[in-house]
């Protein structure tokens, strides 16, 4: 970031008098300053570490050897792929569902679906778990009600847990993206789909299916990725289905006895099947681009009489257990506590904690992911310039490596960069700053794709235009194109803002005691009992979270699918 | 007021030559258009000049001063363009204005200077309208007062009127050709348009591949291609493939009292409207060609009719003005037809016009 901004200034300082040169030649080696030093480097440093002995150090495929003979590293492997195939399954079943009963059905209350989704999609990412123990733990409330009326059902750890975690936990994105794709396809299609003699749900199969298949394919990608990176779920009711996140952290948590080597080598087979199904993905859609000129929206029915109460228990059902967690969280937040132990009654006593003794984490979360998403937008903003605007192999190079952090888990980002970063030449472990660069770098493309598509949408020529009435290049971008997309770029920011409030998988790797995030002290209070705490702490942060979700769609005219 | 020289520019893209070489010269207060089909280099040739692009080699001259080794924002080049660039985030005034302010414009005379630009272009009460409020053609005027208020030495337009429909694409075109002839700024215009070219341009200059094909007046364009290029791409022309008999002009079957070029792959040209329809009675039957054609298809289109004819010396497409109703229902008969030879151009087998006339 900070080559970025050096960039940015010497691009505007002068330079545009002289012949021939282009100031973004500047921003092109800065941002590549940038990919070198956060994500080639430290990832880099992982993937040596992965070949290197730990007892001896010396070069050695032992590590790999080991991951896909030894029997935990191969179930944890097992494991993985059953969790991320399996989140993703439930996922797509859910969302897509959800999409087709709301784009094609007039459902009472559409707005409120939504906020609920939404409200699914940006509580912080381990609440989810947390807020199931409460409910559905050895000592749910859910299930002791159950068990009181003599109806025991199986408690929420363990493979099935964590599979209806992610399924509930990633289905907005699916929903948001897919019902964008459904909302888009030309209803004449599939009325001379009927036309020809095919039953609705068989033209649901043979005909909408297939013309949405490339966002249907882009969702799984996403909740697959989403769902093998994930760490606090499988770690807080995994219980003991280990899965390649917990490992390594595990291997390389440790203090003593960490394997570092090892740690790596998983870290390299996490990125491995995320870019497995990224290319994948990308042979399914290669040739699925369709467009069509002539567009009529799609034919929303009534939803009358039984089909119509059914449609909206589902309906309601999907968007309801999904923002159960952060529901969960607000009203425990309230509840009275003794220790670990609800007692009966409402109190405030969670949040006067919060307010006496742990309030630095809430400090620490701001600061950071201010700091970072001023930063995010900053870089992100200029190479997304560079990439829409200036085609050429070093930019298009760029586009490419910026495509690497959306495979990379956050634990692995937090793994390389605190070995890269924890001795000479560049210390800098134990500081704010490792935790403000992980998040960075994690959310920088998100950033610099999105600044790229808002300037797609903005002919070239009104840059142009301002040039020739006697702009210089760099007052030209400042005064026609930073106003046009600023909007977009704002309520991007605020997107940022939200996942670098929420991260907790790269900051766990890399916190000490004073820089502690609100993420990472829910999930240690998590792990302690302190369940009134991490009640407390959830709300808090769901609460900038929303606040942050609302101005952005306020900012963007509630185009959702855009921003998420 | 400027004169504007154009030597020897060159420009590639990879291994593609896009100018070879071009040499033009546009006279103070000229309207000139650069016409060609895409893919010719004139917009390239444009950009070159408002400095968006880097010419490899050559020289752009306006009033004696080489302007090409300038940044585009320090040329005093107003530009229009195809798909407006009207900023949408400025009103109508806003963006009127915009120019004038960075020149540092005191805020009375850019009053002014708006309120000239809105008046010429006829957006008058229209200058507090954001651009999505207006019309496709209504924003092109918009883009055209914004270009004009800075009073630039050239006004480069590109391709204004083509994302138009039909009727405001004539209307804007009579408005933009009287607002240069008032302020009298040399004005260089790209378009595809054949018609709109002549219509609007003092002088037009056919491209192709690179290279400039003629220059002239529309008049002289039209009536008398040098190239045969040129006479393709401007308007509709007949060409009949010929080559030499014995030093005379041999077409199909007929040779012609008329001395041939020394090369073979000659052809003859001529206009459709040249075509005389029906059996001339009279006239000197040594200065046209005469021919039998068999009418395959008839083309009304109200004040005229085109006329498709299968004749010993190939297709030949004939258009008469005014049709009466017996010219109408000869479809599928055999008519005379002639080509009279002061209406026809002889294209050499490099493309160039040569003159054409009996033998004497």
């Amino acid at each position: 970031m900070k080559g970025a901004g050096g960039a940015l200034s010497r691009a505007f300082g002068g330079g545009t008098a002289r012949r021939g040169f282009d100031p973004w030649i500047l921003v092109l080696v800065g941002a590549w300053a940038i990919v070198a030093l956060l994500l080639i480097w430290p990832l880099w440093s992982v993937l040596m570490a992965s070949f290197r002995d730990n007892d001896t150090g010396a070069l050695s495929l032992t590590n790999y050897i080991d991951v896909f003979t030894l029997r935990s590293y191969r179930r944890a492997i097992g494991n993985t792929l059953l969790a991320g195939l399996g989140g993703m399954a439930g996922a797509l079943v859910l969302g897509v569902t959800l999409a087709l009963v709301t784009t094609r059905f007039r459902i009472r209350g559409r707005v409120l679906i939504q906020i609920l989704a939404v409200v699914a999609l940006v509580s912080p990412p381990f609440i989810g778990a947390y807020a199931w123990i409460v409910l559905f733990g050895a000592n749910g409330v859910v299930r002791q009600g159950l068990a009181s009326v003599g109806i025991d059902i199986p408690t929420i750890y363990g493979a099935t847990g964590v599979i209806l975690v992610f399924a509930f936990k990633f289905f907005p994105h699916v929903f948001l993206i897919t019902s964008g794709a459904l909302g888009a396809v030309n209803r004449s299609v599939e009325e001379a789909a009927e036309g020809l003699g095919l039953s609705p749900l068989r033209r649901l199969f043979k005909v909408t299916f297939p013309l949405i298949l490339p966002s249907i394919t882009a969702a799984a990608l996403l909740t697959f990725v989403l769902s093998i990176a994930d760490f606090g779920t499988p770690r807080l009711i995994g219980r003991d289905f280990n899965v390649l996140a917990t490992e390594a952290f595990m291997l390389f948590g440790t203090e003593m006895g960490g394997n570092p080597g090892m740690a790596s080598a998983l870290s390299m087979v996490l990125i491995g099947l995320s870019m497995a199904l990224v290319l994948l993905q990308r042979r399914v859609t290669r040739r699925d681009v369709y467009a069509g000129n002539l567009m009529r929206k799609p034919f929303v029915r009534e939803a009358t009489g039984w089909r119509g109460v059914a449609l909206h228990v589902v309906a309601y059902a999907i968007v309801l257990v999904g923002a159960l967690p952060a529901i969960t969280a607000v009203i425990f937040s309230f509840r009275r506590t003794s220790g670990p132990v609800f007692q009966p009654g409402v109190s405030l006593q969670s949040y006067e904690r919060v307010i006496s003794t742990v309030s630095t984490p809430v400090w620490n979360t701001l600061v950071y992911s201010s700091a970072s998403v001023f930063a995010i937008v900053v870089a992100g903003t200029l190479i997304g310039y560079l990439v829409s605007r200036r085609p050429q192999p070093a930019t298009a190079a760029l586009d490419g490596m910026l495509m690497v952090p959306y495979v990379v888990p956050g634990i692995v980002m937090g793994i390389a960069i605190i070995t890269r970063f924890n001795g000479p030449p560049l210390e800098l472990t134990g500081t704010g700053l490792v935790i403000v660069m992980a998040v960075f770098i994690r959310r920088l493309p998100y950033s610099a794709r999105s600044a790229a598509a808002a300037l797609k949408q903005l002919s070239p020529s009104l840059e142009e235009a301002a040039i020739s009435l006697g702009y210089s290049p760099a007052r030209a971008f400042l005064r026609v194109t930073v106003p046009l997309i600023g909007p977009g770029i704002l309520a991007g920011a605020l997107m940022s803002l939200v996942t670098a409030m929420n991260e907790l998988s790269s900051s766990l790797v890399l916190y000490v005691g004073s820089t502690v995030t609100m993420p990472v002290r829910i999930y240690l209070a998590v792990l302690d009992g302190e369940y009134g705490l991490a009640s407390a702490l959830s709300s808090i942060l769901l609460v900038l979270t929303v606040a942050a979700v609302a101005g952005a769609f306020l900012l963007s005219g509630r185009k959702q699918s855009s921003l998420l | 007021m400027s004169r504007l020289d154009i030597r020897t520019i060159e420009k590639s893209f990879g291994d593609v030559r896009v100018l070879k070489g071009v040499d033009l010269t546009v006279e103070s207060g000229e309207f000139f258009t650069l016409l060609g089909p895409s893919g010719c280099g004139k917009t390239t040739l444009l950009r070159i000049i408002a400095g968006f692009q880097r010419q490899d080699a050559g020289e752009i001259v306006v009033d004696g001063d080489r302007i090409d080794a300038r940044p585009a924002h320090k040329r005093d080049i107003g530009m229009v363009f195809q798909d407006y660039a009207v900023f949408p985030h400025l009103t109508v005034a806003e963006n009127i204005a915009f120019g004038l302010r960075a020149r540092r414009m005191g805020d009375a005379d850019v009053r002014a200077r708006v309120d000239e630009g809105l008046r010429m272009v006829r957006l008058e009460g229209l200058g507090q309208r954001l651009p999505s409020e207006l019309s496709g053609g209504q924003q092109q005027r918009v883009g055209l007062a914004r270009a004009m208020a800075i009073r630039p030495k050239l006004l480069l337009m590109d391709e204004p009127l083509s994302n138009l429909d039909a009727k405001l694409r004539v209307d804007l075109r009579e408005d933009i050709r009287d607002i240069q002839k008032r302020l009298g700024i040399t004005t260089i215009y790209v378009t595809h348009d054949q018609e709109e070219a002549l219509a609007i341009s003092d002088r037009i200059c056919v491209m192709d591949r690179g290279v400039v094909e003629q220059v002239g007046t529309p008049f002289e364009v039209y009536r008398a291609p040098r190239r045969r290029f040129a006479a393709a791409f401007v308007g509709t022309m007949n060409f009949v493939a010929a080559d030499s008999d014995g030093g005379r002009v041999r077409i199909g079957p007929l040779t012609l009292p008329v001395a041939a070029p020394a090369r073979d792959g000659f052809q003859l040209a001529i206009r459709p409207e040249n075509v005389v329809v029906g059996a001339p009675t009279d006239g000197d039957a040594r200065g046209a060609i005469r021919l039998e054609g068999a009418v395959r298809k008839i083309t009304f289109l109200g004040r005229e009719a085109h006329y498709t004819l299968s004749t010993p010396v190939g297709e030949i497409v004939a258009q008469v003005a005014d049709p009466t109703r017996e010219l109408l229902d000869v479809e599928g008969r055999t008519i005379a037809i002639a080509l009279p030879y002061d209406k026809v151009v002889l294209f050499t087998a490099e493309g160039d016009a040569t003159p054409f006339g009996a033998a004497t």
